[in-house]
């Protein structure tokens, strides 16, 4: 029905005609008749100038590329031929409801203009068939006599849907139809827009940056980054599992409410439309770019059955989000007298590019071994470890060797993991030193950066102190230090906070946390504490007697654990009190068993 | 509130309710009153005893129009007692004894309002259709030659100085090509063969006083009017209404020039003092026997009586005007109709 | 001048570049500014161009243009050229005095409304809006004949009528200036009356400011001229418009050629100078929203 090959809009620029502002850059997308298409992307993506330009809407434009609809090409820059199919064929709810009715006319009379117009019918019908569109929507019939002024929010986009749908057409663009509603007002528009989808077998475009809304009211998705598309594929599918590090970190910035994790954005900005980088435009903010990035221009892979679902293509020179660290089977034991201890069985385990794992289990459930394993410490006695698609149990120690140098194991015990003989600065410089990167001064100069970007001071008496003159946090922070001075792409952090207090847990791995976000690493966070790891946690695996029992997004397996085990985890760690507590404070309400009846009824 | 400005004028707070603005009417009407009350009574050098003073230059030597203005400014009596007597003589519509003319100031105010409001009015009404008409039309084709040309052609309009204005109207259509009379109203002891000739007479004597001031106050509003269309234009519902495929007359005059026209309303009102300015300019210019003229006569023989009672009316007609505005605006905007539904 | 200051002034003269970017603006600016420049150089240089002191009687009256008098003589035998060349420090003085002292009453009105708000915002706001239907010819006339009409009286008069309706501009945008963050953190930070009228306010007010100067100097220009026209002029300066008004009165006016070389000269004087002003403040108007322009 639509087809849109290499679609290019570039605005001129006032302030530098010489830099047009490219907004949209080379999309292709079809649409077929009865099929939903949702276009995500962040403000400035370019998603409101596709829903112009098929209006035939853009001004002060130049506009490149073929738009067919319907068979024939859509002629987007003749303002005659394109009266014709505005509001006919293609209807657009427009985005900002609050301005797009005329303050000076009901809502009846806006609605009516193109009907008759159109549809070529008397005052009277129109005004039947205005009352019948207003209750399609969920309005009132009285609606039609009152003015934009007098309408709430929600009831002025329902109004803009009903407008839109006023002449049947074949496609209906909804832009951003939920922007500036509450949750529940939301809620009940998209099941309303959704139903009407149904009824009617529409054809849409939905345009919008909330994945909720997408995720309802699509089949297909295309996401836009700075006016190129970077990833198309099944809603569904797309959402579950995506391809390209943008709607990677798009979707893990989601706010749901069962995701206890804090809101982490993806760093950086989205980049100047008139002066865009080279390359692919996200090469910036990706965590996994690599010089390719930066010069060519990824195109739009053939679908790759790589990824869940039919149809998935990502514009992604490394097609899509790599996994950086791949455990598999991995099982070793260890004999104490004869006697084997069977410390990891079968432990399977992925951490991908710029992601945050969490490793939860009990003392002895063989997380920390694990880690050893991982960094080359221990041997495993059978199964493969893949580190950025080198096998590491298929080579000698050197591959282990090379691979240590791009990732950094932070201990448990600061005062164990660090010298107490050495100064600060020797002991942040000692991985530099080992290796024998750059200059003496350079490695100072790297240290002090590093121990600047762990919130310690760089200041002479602080780097000549000795770990024994420092605290807890202090030390651990100077650990961590010295595991970002060879700048790793994977951190991997045994128990980084149980010796601190509460609070000082709470600072370190906030700063754990902003530093792999801003350095676009990724970490493998070990802990026994669940309710700690949640919040900084993109997946959580779940290890109890040497085997990963479960293994998913955080705040699937936070909701709903699916291993009993897991289960016990999360119900001990809800409350201060607990159910088991000898003494809770009061009788009852603030118990687990308790809130989960009251949800129950509710 | 930050009221969106468009140009050069500035408008009273369209959107009060219409108590406390009818209280506003009220308040500057009496303000007005007291204003020409106080105005001869503090006025440095005395200019009342003056009048009064067998010395001065400005002795008034008929000892009748003598005795009736002491009378009428009653200086002989407390303020407040001349307060009060001034205020009732006003609500029986005294407004005293010409100085000059010997005769009431309010019989010489009724003899020359009906030539000023034939001027005025037909003026005002022309001036706005063809600023509002223009000004839409520049702002429909921002940017383009039209826009140019209209913009250049009424900026001038507004700055030649509207009495220059119209010595050259007087000049090429009255003196050089004779087709219309040089001054007054109508043409003076004539006697008429029938009420269609005077009419045509008194036509005849209007059209260039008339073509003066319509062209100068199109010339101030064509820019207000233009930025208001401009500043509509570039609302989101008018690209909805471009959207739905509306033709372009439906697109600028239903939906563009409708709301550009709100602003306007009010800010033309405020321009009636700009229209009574150029009242007097050009009644002056053209010895035009309406009100302007009248007062032009007054400043020379110094006849206050005179002067403060065409003060009065002008500042009534200007609050009236004003009250006019905001009626209209009520009617022209719906969300000044009526408080918004709590839905 | 203070460190501030100057600081102040290069920001505005920066600020003033970015705006006049765009050839188009520039090009309205830079012809306005041009226009009153030359009058502005005409009026100060008046004594050393005019050909003859504008009050002595240097010739016959009425004579026609000669080499002598480019622009001949008027009724009396002065010559007209330099009546012109002298009259445009006239009209541009009163322009500018006027203009002053209406923005700088416009200022302390609006911006005391705008910063303080709540009552004495309203009781001024009611003031202003009482003084806007006031009827300025008319009350012009009626106080001017009472009064007289020497030039400084026809300054005042023109100030204090013309004040209200930029005092409302100002107060708009001091009310918007006093609810943006960085006043309100100000203000959080301890920072008195004294210091945000003079570090935010008036610094950011001063576009605005300087362009209502503009418009108001413009006005008052046209005033005095209109003023002069109905023979309430200062007859011991001669601005243009008195000049016109002189010529109007010498008899049989309309039937010679005189009025080319009389008339014509001042009313186009007046004409060039009022689109100067005009010209100037529409240059100077896209600079004047800084609350629209990014902030939003």
């Amino acid at each position: 029905m639509l087809e849109i090959v290499d679609l290019k809009v570039h605005y001129e620029n006032p302030e530098a005609p010489e830099r047009p502002i490219r907004a949209l850059d080379g999309l292709s997308l079809d649409l077929e008749a009865g099929e939903s298409l949702g276009i995500v992307g962040e403000t400035g993506s370019g998603k409101t100038t596709l829903a112009l330009t098929l209006m035939g809407l853009v001004r002060r434009a130049a506009i490149q590329g073929r738009i067919r609809f319907q068979g024939e090409p859509l002629p987007v820059a003749d303002e005659a031929r394109m009266q014709r199919v505005r509001w006919r064929r293609i209807a657009l709810a427009f985005q900002s409801v609050g301005s797009a009715f005329d303050p000076v006319y009901t809502i009846g009379q806006q609605i009516q203009e193109p009907i008759r117009l159109h549809l070529g019918m008397g005052e009277a019908q129109a005004r039947v068939r205005v009352a019948e569109l207003l209750e399609q929507v969920g309005l009132d019939r009285a609606c039609a006599d009152r003015y934009p002024h007098q309408l709430s929010g929600g009831e002025k986009q329902r109004a803009m849907v009903a407008m839109a749908l006023s002449c049947d057409p074949d496609l209906l663009i909804l832009d951003e139809p939920t922007s500036g509603l509450d949750v529940l007002t939301r809620s009940a528009l998209v099941e309303m827009l959704s139903r009407l989808r149904r009824e009617r077998g529409l054809t849409m475009v939905v345009i919008s940056h909330e994945l909720a809304d997408i995720a309802h009211l699509t089949d297909r998705t295309l996401v836009l980054y700075a006016g190129r598309v970077v990833e198309l594929g099944s809603t569904p599918h797309l959402l579950e599992d995506p391809a390209h590090p943008y709607l990677w970190g798009l979707t893990n910035a989601y706010p749901l409410m069962t995701r206890a994790k804090d809101l982490w954005g993806i760093r950086g900005a989205l980049p100047d439309p008139g002066d865009p980088p080279a390359g692919c435009r996200f090469h910036p903010r990706c965590t996994q770019a690599i010089p390719q990035c930066r010069e060519e221009v990824p195109v739009l892979a053939p679908p790759n059955p790589r990824f869940r679902g039919a149809g998935r293509r990502v514009a992604c020179h490394r097609g899509g989000v790599v996994t950086l660290l791949a455990v598999e089977e991995v099982c070793r034991t260890f004999r104490n007298g004869g006697q084997p201890i069977p410390a990891v069985r079968g432990a399977c385990l992925t951490v991908r590019e710029g992601e945050v794992v969490g490793l939860v289990g009990q003392t002895g459930s063989g997380k920390t071994t694990l880690a050893r394993i991982i960094v080359g410490l221990e041997r495993p006695d059978s199964g493969r470890i893949w580190f950025e698609d080198q096998e590491l149990t298929a080579g000698g120690p050197e591959g282990w060797d090379r691979a240590r140098q791009r990732m950094a194991l932070v201990f448990q015990d600061p005062y164990e993991a660090l010298s107490p003989r050495l100064t600060v600065l020797e002991l942040v410089r000692e991985p530099l030193d080992i290796r024998g990167l750059g200059t003496r001064s350079e490695r100072d100069g790297r240290a002090q950066e590093a121990l600047a970007a762990v919130n310690l001071p760089t200041g002479l008496d602080f780097l000549y102190r000795r770990p024994h003159e420092l605290s807890g946090g202090q030390l651990q922070r100077i650990a961590i230090a010295r595991a970002l001075v060879t700048a790793p792409k994977l951190l991997i952090a045994d128990e980084p906070v149980s010796m601190l207090d509460a609070s000082e847990q709470a600072k370190v791995l906030r700063l754990l946390k902003h530093l792999q976000n801003e350095r676009g690493m990724a970490m493998l966070l070990i802990s026994h504490n669940l309710a700690l790891v949640r919040k900084v946690c993109d997946r959580i695996a779940v290890m109890c007697a040497g085997e990963i029992v479960e293994e998913g997004p955080a705040h699937r397996l936070l909701e709903s654990p699916g291993h009993p085990y897991t289960g016990s985890l999360v119900a001990r760690s809800r409350h201060l009190f607990s159910a088991e507590h000898p003494n809770p404070p009061s009788s009852g309400s603030a118990t687990p068993s308790t809130t989960r009846t009251k949800e129950g009824r509710a | 509130m930050v009221r969106r400005r468009s140009g050069p004028g500035w408008a009273f707070p369209a959107r009060a309710p219409w108590a406390p603005r009818l209280a506003l009417y009220l308040l500057t009407l009496w303000g007005m009153l007291t204003l020409n009350f106080l105005l001869p009574r503090a006025m440095p050098g005395d200019p009342l005893l003056a009048l009064m003073d067998p010395e001065s230059d400005a002795y008034l030597a008929d000892p009748g129009i003598r005795e009736r203005i002491l009378q009428y400014y009653g200086l002989d009596r407390p303020l407040w007692e001349q307060y009060l007597v001034y205020l009732g003589r006003l609500a029986r519509g005294e407004l005293g004894w010409s100085i000059a003319l010997n005769t009431s100031v309010a019989g010489l105010l009724a003899e020359h309002l009906p030539w000023t409001l034939l001027l005025m009015v037909p003026s005002i009404l022309l001036a706005t259709l063809i600023s509002v008409w223009a000004g839409a039309h520049a702002g429909w084709r921002r940017d383009t030659r039209v826009d140019r040309a209209l913009l250049v052609a009424f900026l001038l309009l507004d700055t030649v100085p509207i009495f220059l204005l119209g010595i050259l109207l007087l000049m090429v259509f009255g003196v050089y090509l004779g087709r219309f009379p040089l001054s007054g109203g109508q043409t003076p002891f004539a006697s008429y063969a029938s009420p269609w000739a005077q009419l045509a007479d008194i036509l005849r004597h209007l059209a260039l006083p008339m073509a003066t001031l319509t062209l100068g106050l199109a010339g101030r509003n064509f820019l207000l009017a233009r930025n208001s269309m401009v500043t509509v234009l570039g609302m989101e519902f008018m690209q909805v209404a471009r959207g739905k495929g509306l033709p372009e007359p439906t697109l600028k005059y239903r939906h563009g020039l409708r709301n550009a026209v709100l602003p306007l309303v009010t800010r033309f009102a405020m321009q009636m003092g700009a229209a009574l300015t150029g009242m007097i300019l050009i009644e002056t210019l053209f010895a035009y026997p309406g009100m302007g003229r009248l007062m032009f006569t007054a400043v020379a023989a110094r006849d206050y009586p005179v002067l403060e009672g065409g003060f009065l009316v002008a500042g009534v007609a200007v609050l009236l005007a004003n009250a006019l505005a905001d009626l209209s605006y009520a009617w022209l905007d719906p969300r000044t109709r009526e408080a918004p539904c709590p839905t | 001048m203070s460190y501030v200051e100057v600081a102040q002034v290069r920001s505005a003269v920066h600020r003033l570049h970015r705006r006049l970017g765009s050839a188009r603006v520039s090009g309205i600016f830079w012809l306005g500014l041009g226009i009153l420049a030359l009058f502005g150089g005409l009026a100060l240089a008046a004594p050393w161009i005019a050909p003859h002191d504008p009050r002595a009687f240097v010739g016959p009256p009425l004579a026609p243009p000669s080499p002598g008098h480019p622009l001949g003589t008027n009724d009396v035998g002065q010559d007209i050229l330099s009546e012109l060349i002298f009259g445009a420090r006239i009209s541009l003085g009163v322009g500018l005095l006027a203009g002053g002292l209406a923005v700088a009453l416009a200022t302390l009105v609006g911006a005391v409304a705008g910063y303080r708000g709540g009552t004495v915002d309203a009781v001024l706001m009611r003031w202003v809006d009482a003084m806007l239907v006031l009827p300025r010819l008319p009350l012009m006339i009626v106080v001017a004949a009472y009064v007289g009409t020497g030039l400084p009286v026809v300054i005042l008069l023109i100030a204090l009528l013309g004040w209200p309706a930029p005092a409302r501009v100002i107060r708009a945008q001091a009310l918007a200036i006093r609810r943006r963050a960085h006043i309100q953190s100000a203000r959080l930070f301890g920072a008195g009356l004294g210091y945000i009228v003079r570090r935010h306010l008036v610094p950011e007010l001063s576009p605005l400011i300087v362009a209502i100067f503009v418009g108001q100097a413009g006005r008052a220009v046209m005033l005095e001229a209109g003023l002069a026209f109905l023979g309430l002029g200062d007859p011991t300066a001669k601005s243009w418009g008195l000049m016109i008004r002189y010529a109007l009165d010498s008899g049989g006016f309309f039937f010679t050629h005189r009025w080319v070389w009389w008339l014509l000269p001042p009313g186009l004087g007046l004409t060039l100078l009022l689109l100067g002003f005009a010209l100037l403040g529409m240059g100077l108007e896209p600079w004047t929203h800084p609350l629209t322009r990014r902030h939003g």
